[in-house]
């Protein structure tokens, strides 16, 4: 039995032994011979439309997955916006006395 | 008795030579798209390449990781909710007369929660046909960000990308660029390798948005006259245009539909049969015409001459599937050359500040290529109504794909704008994006000691440090 989480559909089987035939193929069928979708938390099967068969937990994952997505975009925006402020302050102080052309990164002028 | 034995035993042989030769095919396919989406790939270190050497030196990293990053964002925003828009919207939106079946079976491939979605023992197909379709939303996405370059913030880019590689351009695709589409069972709408559903569409979609993020600082003069910020790497730039096109020849294929139980083994997406030669024929010539239409338009200019080959692809795209190749190589010629005075006239006459010529070299081209079509491939049976192409039918598509696009962009950027989050402050303008977004010394200072030039309206070359400055200065006030 797995340690932590057991996410394989239940037609996936445990059969003692590879069979012959299969070894002949190269596949390994006789495991998942009455598998359809059998990825990890889906229901194993042929759901029907509009995924109208998919089980509880195959949802609850692929919505955490949307979720997710739309909370590091926004994420995303707001942490480069905090950024972008904070080096517009940090070259206004630094140029004002001054006030020669602004140097290019490692260029002439760039004594960072 | 031994006789319907036999005729027995021959039925089952043929009914396992069939299941083989099903099995065959769909895995034959599986491989074809999977190939095709590897060499697409090619396109993105073509545009991170192109794009990149077109920036000044201060903005190179930044413009590199905005491509890259447009991998993170349009792949799961288009597997959450862009495959779903193209297999359940053709017939047309949410609402209305004609509104689209949700709940049919036609919807099924592209729910996120779907059985075929995911791994699938019985079905090899829908994932790397939704892949191939993802490497075409990265395409979209990356038409505009040339664009936009040493200017706009990353994450407005991410998300505008989001809008424009998972819904824009694949709400088109599903109208205009599948059998079952409203503009191609009513219209016999052609685009058969999306001249204007990809190229087009992400050309006025990129216009709109120019529109509010604006030229760049010192881009023109206090009289309205276009200044040269010089690439800062023009080979990387050819290099990076030689790299998209050879990925060119995987989008091609992918736009075909492989069949290799049925004559002639290809159809084109809207599954009107057709052959992978006949494309990859068109593509070459479209690209031989456009870089010669290119190089005369221009007078030479190395920059408009390879864009020119991909701007005269682009104009032969739609009608790829029947274009005898004469008529590719010409059309392909004037397109590009069009594209040249289009471009021209977009920076000085609308002085709208597009980096790369984007608007031109996608958005005119992809909109030419839909009404060459009209003009000069009207009459094909396009779509499972089998609806004649026409010139109706096309300038029916291009009065659809402009406003969604060009209205998506700018209304989308001028929210943005806004909220403050379209552009970067001016100061992070000038000193460069690479300081403020990343390493605040990218260079070796032995490679480093390069100076800012720009290239005023006249052709004098002249030192930009004090221009920008007096630019910005400008803004700020």
């Amino acid at each position: 039995m797995p340690l932590l989480i057991d996410s394989a559909p239940d037609c996936v089987v445990h059969k003692e032994g590879a069979n012959a035939d299969d070894l002949a193929d190269f596949v390994l069928q006789q495991n998942y011979e009455d598998c359809a979708g059998f990825g990890t938390f889906m229901p194993g099967s042929t759901y029907g439309d509009d995924g109208s068969g998919a089980e509880t937990l195959y949802m609850i994952v692929t919505w955490l997955g949307i979720v997710v997505m739309v909370a590091v975009l926004v994420a995303w925006v707001l942490y480069e916006n905090r950024r972008l402020i904070q080096a517009a302050m940090g070259y206004t102080r630094a140029e004002a006395p001054a006030g020669g052309p602004p140097p290019q990164p490692g260029g002439v002028g760039d004594t960072r | 008795m031994i006789g319907s034995l036999l005729a027995q035993v021959n039925t089952l042989k043929e009914a396992g030579s069939a299941a083989a030769q099903t099995q065959d095919s769909a895995i034959l396919s599986e491989q074809f798209y999977f190939f095709t989406v590897v060499i697409m790939w090619l396109i993105h270190a073509g545009f991170m390449s192109y794009e990149t050497g077109v920036a000044r030196r201060k903005n190179a990293l930044a413009t590199a990781m905005k491509n890259i990053l447009t991998i993170a964002v349009v792949t799961p925003t288009f597997y959450y909710f862009g495959w779903w828009i193209y297999n359940c919207n053709q017939p047309g939106l949410p609402v209305g007369p004609n509104s689209s079946d949700f709940t049919g079976a036609a919807c099924q491939g592209g729910i996120p929660w779907s059985d075929t979605f995911g791994p699938n023992l019985t079905n090899n197909i829908n994932l790397v046909f939704f892949l191939a379709f993802l490497l075409f939303s990265w395409t979209t996405a990356s038409i505009m960000s040339g664009a936009i370059i040493e200017r706009a913030r990353l994450t407005a880019y991410l998300v505008l990308a989001c809008i424009l590689g998972s819904v824009v351009w694949i709400l088109d695709a599903a109208w205009g660029w599948s059998a079952g589409g409203w503009l191609t069972l009513r219209f016999g709408f052609h685009d058969s390798i999306a001249s204007g559903v990809v190229h087009g569409v992400a050309g006025a979609f990129t216009l709109g948005v120019l529109f509010n993020l604006g030229p760049r600082i010192g881009k023109y003069t206090r009289e309205g006259l276009a200044r040269q910020f010089r690439p800062h790497n023009l080979h990387m730039t050819l290099l990076g245009l030689m790299l998209i096109f050879t990925g060119f020849y995987g989008f091609y294929a992918a736009c075909l539909v492989i069949a290799s139980t049925a004559f002639p083994g290809w159809a084109n997406i809207y599954l009107s049969p057709t052959t992978l030669g006949s494309i990859a024929m068109i593509i070459t010539m479209g690209f031989a015409g456009g870089f010669t239409g290119g190089y005369f338009a221009s007078r030479g200019d190395p920059f408009w001459t390879v864009s020119g080959g991909l701007a005269g692809v682009i104009s032969v795209s739609a009608g790829a599937d029947v274009y005898a190749p004469t008529l590719g190589y010409l059309i392909a010629m004037a397109s590009a050359a069009m594209t040249v005075y289009i471009g021209n006239w977009i920076e000085k006459r609308m002085r709208v500040d597009d980096a790369v010529g984007a608007v031109a070299v996608h958005g005119a081209a992809g909109f030419l290529g839909m009404l060459w079509v009209g003009v000069f491939a009207a009459g094909y049976p396009t779509g499972v109504n089998n609806v004649d192409s026409s010139i109706g039918g096309q300038l029916m598509g291009m009065a659809t794909f402009l406003p969604l696009g060009f209205l998506t962009g700018w209304v989308c950027s001028w929210v943005m704008k806004k909220l403050n989050i379209l552009r970067v402050p001016p100061e992070v303008e000038l000193m460069g994006l690479d300081v403020a977004e990343y390493e605040p010394n990218l260079y070796l200072p032995e490679v480093g000691v390069v100076t800012e030039q720009l290239v005023e309206p006249d052709g004098t070359p002249v030192e930009a440090a004090i221009v920008l400055r007096n630019a910005r200065d400008e803004v700020v006030v």
